[in-house]
């Protein structure tokens, strides 16, 4: 057991974690306050006349870009997940000819700059019609959540006893039934957290909408929010608040399930 | 275990081609587009003539690439440095039981699970000329006229490594913090017996045995780091005139700006090549370690 400290060292660890959530505090205060107040020298730490309105506004502005951020995060999810789950019950339970190669494969595509993928997938997915197209957004970010999904799962999967799958084997069981009756409700701890990530940096991302969608009614909020920040200037208490409830959905996940958070993203660093 | 392989290659089928068709080919795409001069009308009639290393010799002769080189270099390092130092200390304050620190463990996490495009935005009014720091900085007497953070050549670039070394606060803390947690208490205690103080303590027994930890959170930071586009399109754009621009923003706003798709892929194409390097480099540093 680590050494004690009581409520004094609480506070302390509160102080400088106040200053790391701060930007949170003020983007929520900034929502209620006008442009003038948010600009205002010396700056407010509370909004001095706090108004509903702006949120309200950007909500309703914002209504339809939440329901594609919705649809994207979960397609991408469901295609990461179907994809991605197979992969290492092999990787983690049978010999299998060059396994190492195509670990490093995982890990060697989950390196790559998301730049790097984007510019060509662009181009390639021009040809294919998958340009102003959800499938064409749920596609592109698969193809870096399900190195990263790969990597995790099987830091996971390995905890899985072989001795079951063995035993299953000689009992006379296929793959796929080992696979969906062992395996997969085994490792469901991992499943869990592994979908917890893919849903949150399905949620976040940017760069792949940003490249892949031009048509306005099919964008996420991720660029959605743009709308506030138009040619002639930005509509900063709107851009607060929407940005306020865009975060809404992975702040509570990440309350909620902040274990399972940190235990994927330590799995999925230090595991190879 | 021994398995059937055909059967077993199927479970391996789906993932890998995805990652053949739309994450391998289109890097070896790359090295094809960057030879050819592709514009969006020459890609879509399939009209792109081969230019041999035309786009190579423009991008090298191009002040801005030289200084998104330069910009990217300073950013991963700074970051990198900064992120794990403060990643460290604040581990090494939750290395304690105390009471809500479970509470303050998730709320540590909040920087990483903002979206970009929110945490970015802020930034962008946080450190405007008349934002947020400028007028706190103003109004407690420590600044007369307002720091153009973002909006000159000298200081964009590294306020937006300052951003970026607070967004890399959580990934280097949890890291960092459950490296420190598999250390075991007995060494504290004989420590303590022998009467070593508190940083005596973290520096002869925390640093050395995190060391492992230390190297694999630096060899994923540098690839993290090197990865970052969003934060600087969302900040400055690569502004004022292309001067913070990364070698990731530099080459999107070739390819979607300006439509040389030929150039923006002859970028991409050393960026690959300075990950491979990278990646050759880090496996013989890890390899050494053990």
């Amino acid at each position: 057991m680590r050494k004690k400290r009581g409520w004094k060292w609480s506070i302390l660890v509160a102080g400088v974690v106040a200053l790391i959530v701060s930007p949170l505090y003020f983007i929520a205060i900034g929502g209620f306050m006008s442009t003038e107040e948010i600009f205002y020298k010396p700056p407010y730490f509370f909004p001095p006349r706090p108004s509903f309105q702006y949120y309200r506004e950007a909500f309703v502005t914002l209504l339809p870009y939440l329901k594609n951020s919705f649809i994207i995060a979960f397609g991408t999810l469901l295609l990461t997940l179907a994809i991605a789950l197979p992969a290492p019950f092999v990787l983690t339970k049978f010999r299998f000819p060059a396994k190492g190669l195509w670990s490093f494969l995982f890990a060697f595509v989950q390196m790559l700059p998301y730049a790097a993928v984007v510019i060509p997938l662009f181009l390639m997915f021009t040809r294919l019609r998958l340009i102003n197209s959800y499938s064409g957004v749920i596609l592109a970010l698969s193809v870096f959540l399900v190195p990263f999904a790969v990597i995790i799962l099987r830091s996971y999967m390995v905890a899985v006893p072989s001795g079951l799958i063995e035993a299953a084997l000689i009992d006379g069981a296929g793959y796929f039934k080992i696979f969906t009756s062992i395996f997969l409700p085994l490792s469901a701890p991992g499943i869990a957290s592994v979908a917890i990530l893919v849903f949150l940096l399905a949620w976040g991302n940017f760069i792949v909408p940003l490249a892949f969608i031009k048509e306005e009614s099919m964008r996420p909020v991720s660029i959605g929010l743009y709308v506030f920040i138009g040619q002639y200037g930005v509509q900063w208490n709107k851009l607060m608040a929407g940005s306020m409830i865009y975060t809404i959905p992975p702040l509570v996940v990440a309350l909620l399930a902040g274990k399972s958070i940190v235990a994927g993203l330590t799995a999925g660093a230090f595991k190879e | 275990m021994k398995g059937a392989r055909i059967t077993l290659f199927f479970f391996l089928l789906p993932s890998l081609a995805l990652i053949f068709i739309f994450g391998i080919y289109p890097i070896v795409y790359n090295v094809f587009l960057s030879l050819r001069d592709v514009n969006l009308i020459s890609y879509i009639r399939g009209t792109a003539k081969p230019v041999g290393f035309a786009n190579y010799r423009d991008i090298l002769q191009d002040q801005l690439f030289w200084r998104a080189l330069f910009n990217t270099i300073i950013f991963t390092l700074l970051s990198i440095v900064f992120q794990m130092i403060v990643g460290f200390l604040l581990a090494l304050l939750f290395n304690f039981e105390f009471p809500l620190k479970g509470l303050f463990q998730a709320f540590v996490m909040i920087p990483w699970v903002m979206p970009i495009m929110v945490s970015g935005s802020f930034f962008r009014w946080f450190l405007s000329d008349n934002g947020f720091l400028n007028n706190f900085l103003n109004a407690v007497g420590l600044i007369k006229e307002p720091i153009r953070w973002i909006t000159t050549e000298k200081t964009a670039i590294y306020s937006l490594t300052g951003v970026n070394i607070w967004l890399g606060i959580p990934l280097n803390f949890i890291l960092l913090y459950t490296g420190m947690q598999q250390i075991p208490e007995e060494l504290y205690e004989s420590a303590g017996i022998d009467g070593a103080s508190g940083w005596e303590k973290v520096w002869y027994i925390t640093l050395p045995m995190l060391r492992p930890v230390v190297v694999a959170t630096f060899v994923l930071g540098c690839i993290l780091t090197f990865k970052v586009f969003d934060l600087v399109w969302i900040v400055t754009k690569g502004g004022p005139g292309g001067t913070s621009h990364l070698l990731s923003t530099f080459s999107y706003s070739l390819a979607f700006d300006r439509f040389q798709f030929g150039k923006s892929t002859a970028v991409l194409v050393i960026m690959q090549a300075i990950v491979v390097l990278f990646i050759l480099l880090s496996s013989r540093i890890q390899w050494e370690e053990r």
